[in-house]
């Protein structure tokens, strides 16, 4: 998985951005907590996620992890050469955001362990309400960044 | 053939009208009419510019400037009346309803009988005052004609007059000395743009009366240049208002008297003639009028819109622009010149100006002339309109004295950008981070939608298999 | 009109066809009821848009119908605000002239050929019967009793509180967005319920509907993230809600922002703050939500909540910063004023002067809802016993909504829909406890027969819930009770249903373009000043002479009479107000020259005294010079207005100020003439008038309308001989000038 490795600077810099799943362990072990017990339980939580973790929902964290990747290469771009077009920037931040937002949604409505919370919702209703909303989210942003 | 028709009829009309670019209809009112014939040159002189005079005595009960609630006259010469006052039919009230309407009054004054007390509030509501002495004459002891009034020292002589100011036209340049006898003294009021003087007394007059008989004038009624011998005053319509304070020097007497100056032998003539002419001329619009020809206004996209001149040709200016967008107007303007429309030429040290307001103006820019056609000027310049949207005007507003007032104000709209006239996002440089940012977001959402309905086929395979 | 919507719904009743058939008829007799109770105001006045807004919402349809959507869109409006004009494409909420527009093109396309105010006129009543079925909705969603849906609808179709908005020819924004909230909050429930991304996005759509008719969208927007926050708050955390929220928030945001007027504001004011932050928040406990699903370690879970709070105040610490150093932009006067009913008054008076800002008298709600404004908390109630997430929306709406309503009177019109449908929960309760023929268990019957119907009805409704466990067959069998019970709740609904059409009749129909009076004998006479005073503009005047009034006839004048006006009822320029207020409440020689860089050419006033109606100018003439007076201080002083003892007065003892301000004159001008000698009188304000009237130098009068309501007045050119204007008039009136030669002192020379 490369771009875990990215992960613990575009974390930090980015306190408002959702913050991706495999991004976690490291955001953790920068808690005043022992650096020991801290690097064990990073090492457990990431054993299980290899072991456990289904493949498309690998792949996912995938996406996630990438849409967080490019939101946060955004942001620090803004912050640091100015936010000009500042609708440009804003359609181009969101349409990120908001694609993790919707693939998070899409994770965890597909997840096996949410079965009970919707049961109303099959996964093939899932992954095409996935559809409908990404493309709204496309044509709004392609359209507010004129 | 019908335009080419009606075209001969105006010129036929053009040439048998008065000079005056206003009408020909004269009316002179005199006391007694036998007096006109004092001064027939003086009417000699504006039949031969074609005006048709008529006369009448304010006693005439059936006398009236006006007839269905219209002019009657075109314009107007009023003699001093002997009695008390001009009768009921030139009250004040209807002189200035009469140059309301555009008409033109030419008013003289004399020093032989008291002014009625009618003429003096007329004048007052004109902030022209009157000596508050009825009897008062302007007497000048330096510049007196020595041949008539060697004692009295009451016939004034003055040169003729120079432009008032640098700025300003002149229209009443004679050769020689004008002689002015025993005329009443005018004072103009400060406030009022309206008024210009037409004829100054010399430095050294005075207004007096020589009833009084007094060794010496306390506290005069005006002296000096302030006194105006022959003042103007134009209403906001342009309608002109002439007071000549001696109507003894329209009289044929004058017209070619000897007069000497104090200090010189020598006798000369006087220009009184070409004087009244002058004044008569301009009184009664023949000189100093302007005509607005097209007006335009346009969008300046790059291309020489300047029309060869088209007086009388609708406008078709556009209503509405966008902000920041560069702009040109022209102005056409022709000055009537006792027989034709000639190219107006402004003062050296006058210009043109062109407001562009709202609320108050956000460009003054002089109009340089771009052209010149047989009978006018083009006035033009172009400007980029302000980042304003809203209502505003084009405005010129050319108000100087002796010239009849150029008041020509176009609205247009200012409007903003609309939504398609902002640049484009890939036209901005730094917004193609962002639009990168989009399409990576949908070309991976793209990606992803595909790896995911593959793995569902494979996930759908394992499952079979299993 | 109703057909469409209810096909699916159709399809997923699980009761038997006859059941679900009736239903429909049911809807449609309340869509029928709704929009034929809304046509009062067409037979009994005419065809006509009403008010004052809905003349300018009626004036840009037409600009849309025939210049197309485009040109509507970057539409610069010359004819108002003269001389700024107005961006008005940008500065509207688009979402009702586009329905309309779009309604007629449909309506052409299908050859009919409907004028475009006919259906500017019906749409309100037509949009009140989709409400009523959005509100059956909403109310389904919330209880499993199909009644109590039903009741609401028919709650909504009638309810004062609603039809005061949307009466025919009330061309308002509200006339749409009303249904638009009630079924954005329906979608909200059925995303939160279902937690399903496709609902999530419909809610997102219908909120930029709904953003794009009306302002009122902030409060959709402020509801939806507390309603999150609150779920959160009492642990009901779950994933169902991270879904619906952020797909809302996500899409709605982007949505919202395509509307010109709203732009960028979703993330630079504060209004909208709490959605970002609850989404932000929702983020951080999904996240945290995740960890704990991986590691059930209870030592990692505290820590994690300290994260959580920690980041939580750092955000909320970073918006405050942010709003303070001026990145966001603060809270807006008309949203404080909100918070503080006294705020507007003192900083703002042109907030305060809008009569729909006021608070709500407490009559307006029985007024306006009649009994269910004793239904509604019992209610509210019983939402509180079972409290399912979405019966914690309820709650939380009816708090917030109730305090809004209290603090202005539009808001009324947000609080009525749950209201209705609070009340039908409780009612349709009622009726279903009493209306149930079968008695099962009949041996624990004892313990409520023989108690007489109110005690009954009160054991039923309150302690119920309570009891309920320990004594599981509670219940009323006894016929007489049931009956009546029912007999007195079908009173109650035939009263509800009369107090309605009755307020609706005769309050809520008049146009009040057209002013209906009573005759001695009886008959009905039309008061038809306004438009009179308007078509003689538009007949009279130049297509381009600027009409100078208050801004409350704005938009009339600019519809009606189609001339351009200096202010209006978008009141978003408070100087250029504030200079109509200064030249209405100055001296005629102060506002001359005001009006003269205006360009105006003509000023209207509204003038009662002849008739006795009260909303004319002089009553909101204090108005004038407060907003006057909040930018010029030291020139209009409100407390010159006012006699030595504080009080307004227009008769003998008015102030100076009052007696020469432009105003004053203009309402009172020639008004003796009327009367004989020193009878004047002003039947508004039951005083008699001084016995010499006032008299105009600047301007004359050049209309007045046949009951003197509105008088036009024309301003003169400036003197064509440069005099003032009060000597000019003194000349035309004979008196001679006095010889200005007795001044004293240094002579001030003419300078060429």
């Amino acid at each position: 998985m490369p771009p875990k490795n990215r992960h613990p600077t575009s974390a930090s810099v980015q306190p408002s951005a959702p913050k991706s799943t495999p991004s976690a362990p490291t955001t953790t072990s920068s808690k005043p907590l022992n650096a020991n017990t801290a690097q064990d339980i990073v090492q457990n939580v990431w054993d299980k996620y290899v072991q456990r973790t289904p493949q498309r929902v690998k792949l996912l964290d995938t996406f996630m992890a990438f849409l967080v990747a490019v939101g946060a290469l955004q942001f620090v771009y803004c912050v640091i050469v100015g936010n000009f077009p500042f609708n440009a920037f804003l359609s181009g931040f969101s349409a990120t955001v908001g694609q993790f937002v919707l693939t998070a949604s899409l994770r965890i409505q597909t997840n096996p362990e949410n079965k009970a919370e919707f049961e109303s919702i099959s996964n093939e209703r899932a992954f095409a309400d996935f559809i409908f909303g990404s493309l709204l989210l496309h044509f709004f942003c392609v359209n507010f960044i004129n | 053939m019908r335009w080419l028709f009606s075209f001969l009829v105006l010129a036929l009309l053009g040439a048998v009208q008065a000079l005056s670019s206003s009408g020909s209809r004269l009316l002179v009112v005199l006391e007694e009419l036998a007096e006109k014939d004092k001064y027939s040159e003086f009417w000699d002189d504006l039949r031969g510019r074609s005006y048709t005079l008529s006369f009448e005595s304010p006693k005439n009960d059936k006398l009236s400037i006006f007839k269905h609630g219209e002019r009657a006259y075109d314009h107007l010469i009023l003699f001093p009346p002997k009695t008390k006052g001009l009768g009921p039919s030139l009250t004040p009230k209807l002189l200035l309803e009469f140059l309301k309407k555009d008409g033109n009054v030419l008013l003289t004054l004399s020093a032989d009988h008291p002014t009625p007390s009618a003429i003096v509030s007329l004048l007052l509501e004109l902030d022209i005052h009157l000596p508050t002495d009825r009897n008062a004459l302007v007497i000048d002891h330096f510049n007196y004609d020595t041949v008539s009034a060697g004692e009295k020292h009451d016939v004034l002589l003055v040169p003729a007059p120079k432009a008032l100011r640098a700025d300003v036209k002149n229209y009443f340049e004679v050769d020689g000395t004008i002689a002015v006898p025993r005329a009443v003294g005018q004072g103009l009021g400060n406030t009022t743009p309206h008024l210009a003087p037409i004829l100054r007394a010399g430095s050294s007059a005075y207004s007096y009366n020589p009833k009084d008989e007094a060794e010496i004038v306390e506290d005069p009624f005006a002296v000096g240049e302030q006194l105006s011998l022959v003042s103007a005053m134009q209403a906001r319509n342009s309608a002109r208002f002439t007071v000549v304070g001696s109507v003894e020097m329209l009289q044929n007497e004058w017209f070619d008297a000897k007069i000497g100056a104090v200090g010189s032998k020598e006798q000369t003539t006087t220009a009184n003639r070409a004087f009244a002419a002058k004044v008569s001329e301009w009184t009664f619009k023949e000189t100093g009028v302007l005509k607005v020809g097209r007006l335009q206004h346009y969008l300046n996209e790059g291309k020489k819109n300047v029309n060869e001149s088209a007086v009388g040709v609708p406008e078709h200016n556009p209503g509405i622009y966008r902000i920041k967008t560069d702009v040109s107007y022209t102005i056409e303007i022709s000055e009537y010149t006792s027989t034709h429309l000639s190219p107006f030429v402004p003062p050296t040290a006058d210009d043109v100006q062109l407001e562009f307001s709202m609320l108050s103006p956000f460009h003054r820019l002089s109009l340089t002339p771009l052209a010149q056609t047989a009978n006018s000027t083009i006035f033009g310049t172009s400007f980029v309109l302000p980042d304003q949207h809203g209502i505003f005007n084009f405005r010129v507003n050319y108000k100087r004295p002796f010239l009849t007032s150029v008041d020509e104000k176009r609205q247009v709209t200012v409007r903003h950008f609309a939504h398609d006239e902002w640049p484009r996002s890939w036209n901005i440089s730094a917004a193609w981070v962002w639009i990168g940012g989009i399409w990576v977001t949908v070309a991976g959402w793209i990606a992803f939608v595909a790896l995911w309905l593959y793995s569902e086929g494979v996930e759908k395979g394992v499952k079979k298999t299993q | 009109m109703a057909t469409s919507p209810v096909d699916p719904l159709l399809k997923q009743l699980t009761g038997p066809n006859t059941r679900s058939l009736l239903r429909v008829i049911i809807l449609l007799t309340i869509a029928a009821a709704a929009v034929s109770s809304r046509l009062f105001s067409v037979i009994r006045f005419e065809s006509i848009i009403h008010e004052f807004d809905p003349w300018f919402n009626f004036r840009a349809t037409k600009y849309l119908v025939q210049n197309g959507f485009y040109s509507f869109w970057d539409w610069f409006d010359d004819r108002t605000w003269h001389p700024l004009g107005r961006v008005t494409g940008g500065t509207l909420y688009p979402g009702l002239m586009v329905t309309s527009g779009i309604i007629y093109h449909v309506l052409r396309f299908l050859t009919f050929p409907v004028d475009i105010r006919n259906i500017c006129v019906l749409l309100a009543p037509g949009f009140s019967g989709l409400t009523a079925f959005a509100t059956y909705l909403l109310t389904n969603e919330m209880v499993t009793s199909p009644s109590a849906g039903l009741l609401a609808a028919a709650f909504m179709g009638i309810t004062p509180g609603y039809i005061s908005r949307s009466v025919a020819g009330s061309y308002d924004n509200e006339a749409i967005a009303i249904f638009l909230l009630v079924f954005t909050f329906f979608l909200w429930i059925k995303a939160v319920k279902l937690g399903s991304v496709f609902w999530g996005a419909l809610t997102a759509l219908f909120y930029g509907y709904m953003v794009s008719a009306w302002g009122g969208y902030v409060f959709i927007t402020n509801l939806l993230p507390l309603h999150a926050f609150v779920l959160i708050c009492m642990g009901r955390y779950s994933p169902r809600l991270y879904v619906s929220y952020t797909s809302w928030y996500a899409l709605g945001t982007l949505a919202s922002m395509q509307i010109p007027f709203v732009g960028f504001l979703p993330i630079r004011s504060s209004e909208h703050m709490s959605a970002l932050g609850v989404f932000g928040l929702l983020q951080i406990v999904g996240f945290v939500e995740f960890v704990r699903n991986q590691l059930p370690s209870r030592q990692f879970q505290t820590l994690l909540r300290a994260l959580v709070l920690v980041i939580f105040a750092v955000s909320f610490g970073g918006l405050v910063l942010l709003t303070v150093s001026g990145v966001i932009a603060p809270w807006t006067g008309r949203f404080y004023s909100l918070w503080d009913t006294g705020y507007a008054k003192i900083h703002i008076p042109i907030i305060a002067s809008v009569s729909e800002h006021q608070p709500t008298a407490w009559p307006a709600f029985f007024f306006d809802l009649s009994m269910m404004i004793w239904l509604f908390p019992a209610g509210v109630y019983m939402c509180f016993r079972k409290l399912t997430d979405e019966q914690v929306f309820i709650v939380i709406y009816a708090v917030l909504a109730s305090y809004f309503a209290g603090v202005m009177v539009r808001l009324m019109l947000t609080l009525t829909p749950i209201v209705c449908v609070a009340s039908a929960i409780a009612f349709s309760q009622i009726l279903d406890t009493y209306m149930s023929i079968d008695s099962p268990t009949p041996e624990v019957q004892a313990n409520g027969t023989p108690a007489s119907a109110s005690v009954a009805a009160a054991s039923a409704m309150l302690p119920d819930g309570l009891r309920s466990t320990r004594n599981p067959i509670v219940g009323i069998y006894s016929y007489t009770s049931k009956l009546t019970v029912v007999a007195a709740s079908t009173v109650y609904l035939m009263l509800f249903v009369m107090h309605c059409t009755w307020v609706t009749s005769n309050a809520y129909s008049s146009p009040s373009v057209v002013l209906a009076s009573r005759l001695p004998d009886g008959s009905q006479h039309i008061i038809d000043d306004y438009r009179e005073a308007y078509y003689w503009l538009r007949q009279n005047t130049p297509e381009n002479a600027k009409i100078m009034s208050w801004w409350d006839y704005g938009y009339q004048i600019g519809g009606m009479a189609d001339r351009p006006t200096l202010v209006d009822n978008n009141t978003w320029n408070n100087t250029h107000i504030a200079t109509v207020g200064k030249a209405m409440s100055s001296r005629e020689e102060v506002s001359y020259p005001i009006m003269r860089q205006h360009e105006v050419d003509y000023v209207l006033v509204v003038f009662g005294g002849l008739l006795g109606y009260s909303g004319d100018d002089i009553n909101k003439f204090l108005w004038m010079v407060r907003i006057a007076e909040g930018i010029w201080p030291d020139e209009v002083k409100e407390r010159n207005f006012f006699t030595a003892r504080g009080e307004y007065r227009v008769d003998d003892e008015a102030t100076p100020t009052m007696k020469n301000s432009l105003m004053y004159k203009m309402s009172y001008y020639n008004y003796n003439a009327l009367f004989p000698a020193g009878q004047a009188q002003d039947r508004v304000r039951n005083t008699r008038l001084p016995a010499e009237g006032p008299q105009l130098t600047t301007i004359e009068e050049a209309f007045t309308s046949e009951n003197w309501i509105i008088r036009i007045y024309k301003v003169k050119d400036l003197d064509n001989f440069g005099r003032d204007h009060g000597s000019a008039v003194a000349f035309d009136k004979g008196n001679k000038k006095k010889r200005a030669h007795k001044r004293k002192g240094a002579r001030t020379l003419r300078v060429e």
